[in-house]
């Protein structure tokens, strides 16, 4: 059982230095990938602190807290697609037939499905992620201890676990929608975004949504106030690496399902 | 303790196999979609209505059919790409639908028509990731690969990326993939499609050695040569049923023995006649042009070193060629309600004659 774990694990991370090695073919996007990928999260840094120049705080959350919370998000988000960019292939893949080559190899299809890219951006949201979350860490009103940062660094991959989760399973719209755009599993990642910021200061509705059904806010507000021990939601954050697990085994079984219906192609 | 069989071990299982597909009913235009998108409407298209099948081990079937006859749609059943709407598969003892993983260290399966390789990378690391898949070990894929290079000529493809291999040399990378981890059992889909003369023969003659080493194959292809020397059992499939199952060369005595020789003449020919009373039994038929002819015979009347000697003896030749019959014209003689299976599956017999 370990046994077979390692080897699907050493077979996965295999998978994935084979893509690094095809999108490196195209060093010219690999830099354009990087550079595009700092600058989008830049620009939403620069209009928080434009929000904050008006503001002193949000719901009780000051600037730096807030940077601390979008740090996650894109550290999260650099991880997610480096290790599981394969999830926003699905639409092509299921409606162009081309699943039909991965369930004839004997490696599960959701692995393969999930290591078949690699988002050369997460290197620059990796990078530009920790420079912000570091620039956090040194201005929040918070004492580190070793425990501490261990729960941070659980948290932040558990994050990532959360958000590659939510990725399989929204993308999986695909098996329904036959659609080769990942129009669907796209808004729904926008509508995430809306965790870079205190969910408290959403309505009832957004906030069970974010909480609950498409819980993108523990890749985000939940483990920031967690490790910040920030009000009553840092209860809740300390259950993200089980909410990781719940999100990664609800994408797994839907797309467990979508496979079922899976018609390849007329040829 | 040592089985003894009787009979050969079925391999391959099949039962009022079934497969719908649901193609959405949709009006042409931005309009349609629009419309389709409010009212879903839905028409149902049956691919494969009821296959029986049984293969035992070590068998070479050919599959074959016209176009969109349901052939790839249950070679995708078996290999458990498709969930039937209805009906049982079981190969090698293993629903392959349910259980895709161990199926997939069974079987090998070549589309012609899409590549299984990794698009972007070289051939050598397709297959590098497809022997650590499948946990073969250092040796036994070396050895594996020096034969599949000896009959298929790999070397110079290992380096190559995928994408940038010709059509011919894709075939042979497709091949040596998917029989790396040598399956007992092995679908090709029509394995030959777009290639040329030289490749087919190479292709043919490595399916030929994989059914000489006891492999079970099931063929699917639209040329009759490619069955002619590889499978002595010929399924044919037509609007998703079986319509014949039997023995290849009693299809081909009755089905098959026409044979057409084309010629081109140095010189106009003021008739055919003498050339037709030369030949008795056979058609002889002028070109668009007084200078080309054909003639048309029975192959187990006739010979072709009798028709040409006929046609020569009345005129000097240019240029001349053989036309093999296709496989299409079995399934149209088939289709036209010639041929009919037996009820216990046996040898065929005429209704029409
Ligand atoms: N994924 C699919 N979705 C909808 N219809 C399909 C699909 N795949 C096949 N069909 C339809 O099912 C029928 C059988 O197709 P199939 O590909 O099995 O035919 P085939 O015998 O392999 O034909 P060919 O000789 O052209 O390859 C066709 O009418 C085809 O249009
Ligand atoms: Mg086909």
């Amino acid at each position: 059982m370990v046994a077979e774990a390692r080897r699907a694990l050493w077979l996965y991370r295999r998978l994935l230095g084979a893509q690094v090695r095809a999108t490196l073919q195209y060093e010219a996007d690999f830099w354009i990938m990087s550079l595009s990928a700092v600058l989008v999260q830049a620009v939403g840094v620069v209009f928080l602190w434009a929000i904050f120049r008006s503001i002193p705080e949000i719901n009780g959350w000051q600037f730096w807290e807030v940077v601390l919370i979008y740090a996650l998000v894109v550290v999260a988000e650099g991880l997610s697609v480096l290790v599981a960019q394969g999830a926003w292939t699905l639409a092509v893949t299921v409606n162009f037939g081309q699943l039909d080559a991965m369930l004839l190899r004997p490696y599960p299809p959701v692995l393969q499905v999930l290591s078949s890219a690699v988002g050369m951006n997460g290197l620059g949201n990796l990078v530009l992620g920790t420079g912000l979350l570091i620039a956090a860490v040194r201005h929040v009103d918070v004492s580190w201890n070793v425990g501490r940062v261990a729960l941070g660094l659980l948290l932040v991959v558990a994050a990532a676990g959360v958000k590659i989760g939510l990725n399989l399973l929204t993308n999986c719209a695909a098996f329904w929608l036959r659609s080769p755009y990942s129009m669907f599993a796209f808004s729904m990642h926008s509508f995430g975004e809306l965790a870079r910021f205190p969910v408290t200061i959403y309505g009832l509705g957004v906030r069970i949504t974010l909480t609950v059904v498409l819980p993108y806010a523990f890749m985000s507000f939940f483990p920031a106030a967690a490790v910040l021990a920030h009000g009553p939601a840092r209860w809740l954050g300390l259950l993200t690496p089980v909410v990781a697990i719940y999100c990664l085994w609800i994408g797994t079984t839907v797309f467990r399902y979508g496979l079922s219906r899976y018609e390849s192609s007329g040829h | 303790m040592e089985m003894v069989h009787a009979r050969p071990v079925t391999l391959i299982q099949v039962a009022g196999l079934r497969k719908v597909f649901r193609k959405p009913e949709k009006a042409p235009g931005l309009r349609g979609s629009l419309r389709h998108l409010l009212q879903r409407r839905f028409s149902e298209h049956v691919a494969v209505d009821g296959i029986d099948l049984s293969v035992a081990q070590g068998e070479a079937v050919a599959y074959v059919g016209p176009n969109g006859a349901g052939k790839s749609t249950t070679v995708k059943m078996l290999s458990g790409i498709l969930v039937p709407t209805a009906g049982q598969v079981l190969v090698d003892g293993l629903v392959p639908y349910r259980a895709r993983v161990e199926n997939a260290r069974r079987v090998g399966v070549v589309f012609g028509q899409r590549t299984q390789l990794w698009w972007d990378l070289p051939v050598r690391d397709s297959l590098e990731l497809l022997r650590d898949m499948h946990g073969l070990g250092a040796a036994r894929y070396r050895e594996t690969l020096a034969r599949l290079d000896d009959v298929l000529g790999l070397a110079d493809l290992l380096p190559v990326v995928a994408r940038k291999l010709s059509l011919g040399q894709r075939m042979r990378a497709d091949l040596a993939a998917a029989l790396l981890h040598e399956p007992r059992i092995v679908y090709l889909d029509e394995p030959t499609i777009g290639l040329d003369i030289a490749v087919k023969d190479r292709v043919r003659s490595f399916v030929r050695r994989l059914v000489a080493d006891g492999t079970t194959v099931m063929l699917t292809t639209h040329d009759l040569a490619d069955i002619e020397d590889i499978c002595r059992r010929i399924v044919i499939i037509d609007a998703g049923r079986v319509v014949y199952d039997g023995d290849l060369q009693s299809v081909k005595d009755t089905h098959v023995r026409e044979r057409s020789m084309s010629f081109e003449l140095a010189a106009g020919l003021p008739g055919v006649d003498r050339i037709a009373a030369r030949l008795p039994g056979a058609q002889v038929r002028a070109g668009s042009d007084d200078r080309e002819l054909t003639v048309t015979f029975d192959r187990m009347t006739l010979g072709a070193r009798e028709v040409l000697a006929a046609v020569l003896a009345e005129a000097e030749i240019v240029d001349m060629h053989i036309d093999e019959p296709a496989i299409e014209t079995v399934v149209r003689k088939v289709y036209a309600g010639q041929l009919r299976p037996e009820p216990d599956g046996g040898v065929d017999r005429e209704t029409v004659s």
